[in-house]
């Protein structure tokens, strides 16, 4: 008994501060999520809305594009991560590559600079008239490059950065699992006769799952509250071309100063990312729920 | 099944010299145990033979072919590994079926060959069931299970029964052996333990430092050891080593306190030759009178089979073994004999044998 109560003493810091700033405000999203609140309103109180706001979500083609679009970047950034990371992580740990120490070590500078840093670097590289990269695809490619006026060229762009800032971490993480992973099953996997794309299809990948699971998971819910850097580098344009949803309801909820709306978003994004977790927890462990 | 032939095989890592100028032949359904103490060598040179190591010179002739160039996947080979090496995310039926699977064998074609070769090995109930949720013997078994079923050319087996407890080492041991004889597979079977080697092998090559030191029936690794280290190795307890001096005029071996033993008829040694003396534990005979040197009593060790006695002889401990119930008590002083026939002479510089 004694030893439980000691037990409990131990994690009540922890879970004081989870509580404190966790589940006190998720409650207090709820709660505003059911009330017409803005504070540069005529009337700046809080005003009973019931299910309002969400009916009204349900129909805001801005709010959907934009949970759409995030979604379709979130998959893009993800899927290719997993890929140049896995890459990257086996070039990285083959015996041959000359100064591989210092590879490793400058490969994972990217993660460290904070992300609002990320997106003004990456503005000034492609600033339209300013920035280098505009600059050489005019000379050599002859391409016009503008993140203020196209949209692609904007996404892709937004894209590409979360590629150069995160798949370092990607690369890092498959690097510590394929580190772990055990020697002989994959010289057994060589004795029984698999080539090189049979050991890491039937071998590889089912060992490294858990970290691979870990990485997506990781990586998917900050591609989907991608925020700062985005608002750095085009402000969520041109027009809202990448207006992602975290930046959606940052704009709804303190330059517009729609709390009630903007609580209501957030509680819909929660839901959508914990939906799209589920699912994809059951597609790459083939468990129903139940997390293990 | 096939041959294996081994020709001036090398392998060095970086400046380490791996090993050093292997030659010999494995018979078709030979059982071979490549043997020594760790770092001999022995699972590198099994790992060359299987394709998971490289050699830096020489040949390996698999079945007649030459396969030192080509890949792991290519050599029809299976493997048994220390640790089991079974793929922790598939059942045992598919642990089993994996090498057939990649080598595009039939659904109905693999589970026949799983079903036979689980039965084999009682490992029928489990075949459903994932590694972890099976007991040490039972992995081993199933890593064997699948070496099986491909019918390779050759089976290679890494320190397979190290990680098991001493009593299923015994019946795996026996198992393995009974495998063989059923299957009359190739195999080379690698362990540092000399008993395993003795019981399981058709021939055993004895490995130090790279070096074979001596290839041979395990009898006669026993009964002619061709030099101190291999006599030291094989046998258990190991062979009483005594530093001895050659006198030819008596052909006798002599100890530091004047006492000695007669040499074995036909040993080819100098006079005032520095030499070591070996005779196994087993081989002592306590004499009675005054044949005999002399020596006293410093421990005693019922077994039950026998009485292991060590004691002091002309400065030197040696072990006895005795089949009889002698009354002994620490302290005593006995008297040891030999029979000259069943003692081994080596030159101590040389270290190789010189009596016959």
């Amino acid at each position: 008994m004694r030893r439980s109560n000691i037990g409990w003493l131990f994690l009540a810091p922890a879970t004081l501060i989870l509580f404190v700033v966790g589940f006190i405000p998720f409650l207090y999203i709820l709660y505003v999520g059911f009330f017409d609140w803005n504070s540069n309103a005529v009337d700046p109180t809080l005003r009973w809305a019931g299910l309002q706001n969400y009916r009204n979500l349900v129909f805001d083609a801005t709010f959907l594009n934009s949970l759409a679009r995030t979604l379709v970047f979130a998959f893009i950034v993800v899927v290719s991560e997993l890929l140049l990371g896995y890459v990257l992580a086996r070039a990285l740990m083959a015996d041959r590559l000359w100064g591989r120490q210092f590879f490793r070590t400058i490969h994972t500078l990217p993660i460290v600079v904070a992300p609002i840093a990320v997106g003004a670097t990456w503005r000034l590289l492609c600033v339209p008239g300013f920035g280098i990269i505009p600059y050489y695809l005019k000379l050599w490619f002859g391409i016009d490059y503008n993140i203020s006026t196209n949209a692609y060229h904007a996404f892709g762009t937004a894209i590409v950065m979360d590629l150069w800032h995160w798949t370092p971490f990607v690369t890092l993480s498959l690097m510590a699992g394929l580190t772990a992973l055990p020697k002989e099953p994959l010289e057994q996997a060589q004795i029984d006769g698999g080539n090189k794309l049979q050991i890491f299809w039937y071998v590889i990948v089912p060992m490294l799952k858990p970290v691979l699971l870990t990485t997506v998971f990781i990586r998917l819910m900050d591609a989907l509250r991608s925020v700062d850097e985005v608002w750095m580098l085009t402000k969520g344009g041109p027009a809202e071309a990448t207006r992602f949803i975290g930046l959606h309801i940052w704009i709804n909820v303190f330059p517009k100063t729609d709390y009630g709306y903007g609580a209501a978003m957030s509680l819909l994004t929660l839901y959508v990312t914990i939906v799209l977790s589920w699912l994809l927890f059951v597609a790459m462990t083939g468990r129903k729920g139940g997390a293990q | 099944m096939a041959t294996i032939e081994l020709d001036k095989v090398d392998k060095h890592y970086g400046a380490y010299h791996a090993l050093r100028d292997i030659s010999f032949d494995i018979a078709d359904g030979e059982f071979v145990v490549l043997v020594g103490p760790s770092g001999c060598g022995k699972s590198t040179l099994l790992r060359t033979l299987a394709g998971l190591e490289d050699i830096t010179g020489g040949t390996i002739r698999l079945g007649g072919q030459r396969v030192d160039n080509i890949a792991a996947k290519d050599r029809d080979v299976a493997m048994v590994f220390q640790n089991y090496a079974l793929y922790p995310h598939m059942t045992v039926r598919e642990n089993m079926a994996f090498a057939l699977k990649l080598r595009g064998d039939t659904l109905p074609d693999r589970n026949a060959k799983v079903d036979k070769a689980a039965e084999m090995l009682r490992l029928t109930p489990y075949l459903d069931r994932y590694p972890k949720a099976l007991s040490g013997g039972q992995r081993q078994r199933v890593a064997m299970g699948r070496a099986m079923v491909r019918s390779p050319k050759a089976f290679f087996f890494d320190e397979p029964l190290s990680n098991l407890d001493a009593a299923l080492r015994v019946d795996m041991r026996s198992e393995i052996k009974a495998l063989h004889q059923r299957l009359g597979a190739t195999s080379v079977y690698v362990t540092h333990d000399q008993i395993e080697a003795m019981t399981m092998a058709d021939r055993i090559v004895v490995l130090r430092d790279g070096k074979v030191e001596q290839i041979g029936a395990p009898l006669e690794l026993y009964d002619r050891p061709a030099n101190i280290f291999v006599a030291g190795f094989i046998g258990s307890p190991a062979m009483n080593k005594l530093s001895v001096k050659i006198d030819l005029k008596s052909n006798a071996a002599r100890l530091a306190d004047g006492s000695s033993f007669s040499l074995p008829p036909g040993t080819r040694a100098r006079d005032g030759q520095d030499a070591i003396y070996g005779i196994r534990p087993d081989h002592w005979i306590l004499s009675r009178g005054d044949q005999g040197a002399p020596a006293t009593v410093e421990l005693i060790e019922p077994t039950g089979a026998e009485i292991l006695v060590a004691a002091q002889l002309a400065g030197q401990r040696v072990l006895c073994a005795f089949r009889e119930r002698h009354a002994l008590k620490a302290g005593d002083t006995i008297a040891l004999a030999v029979d000259p026939a069943t003692a081994h002479v080596f030159d101590k510089q040389t270290e190789q044998r010189i009596s016959p």
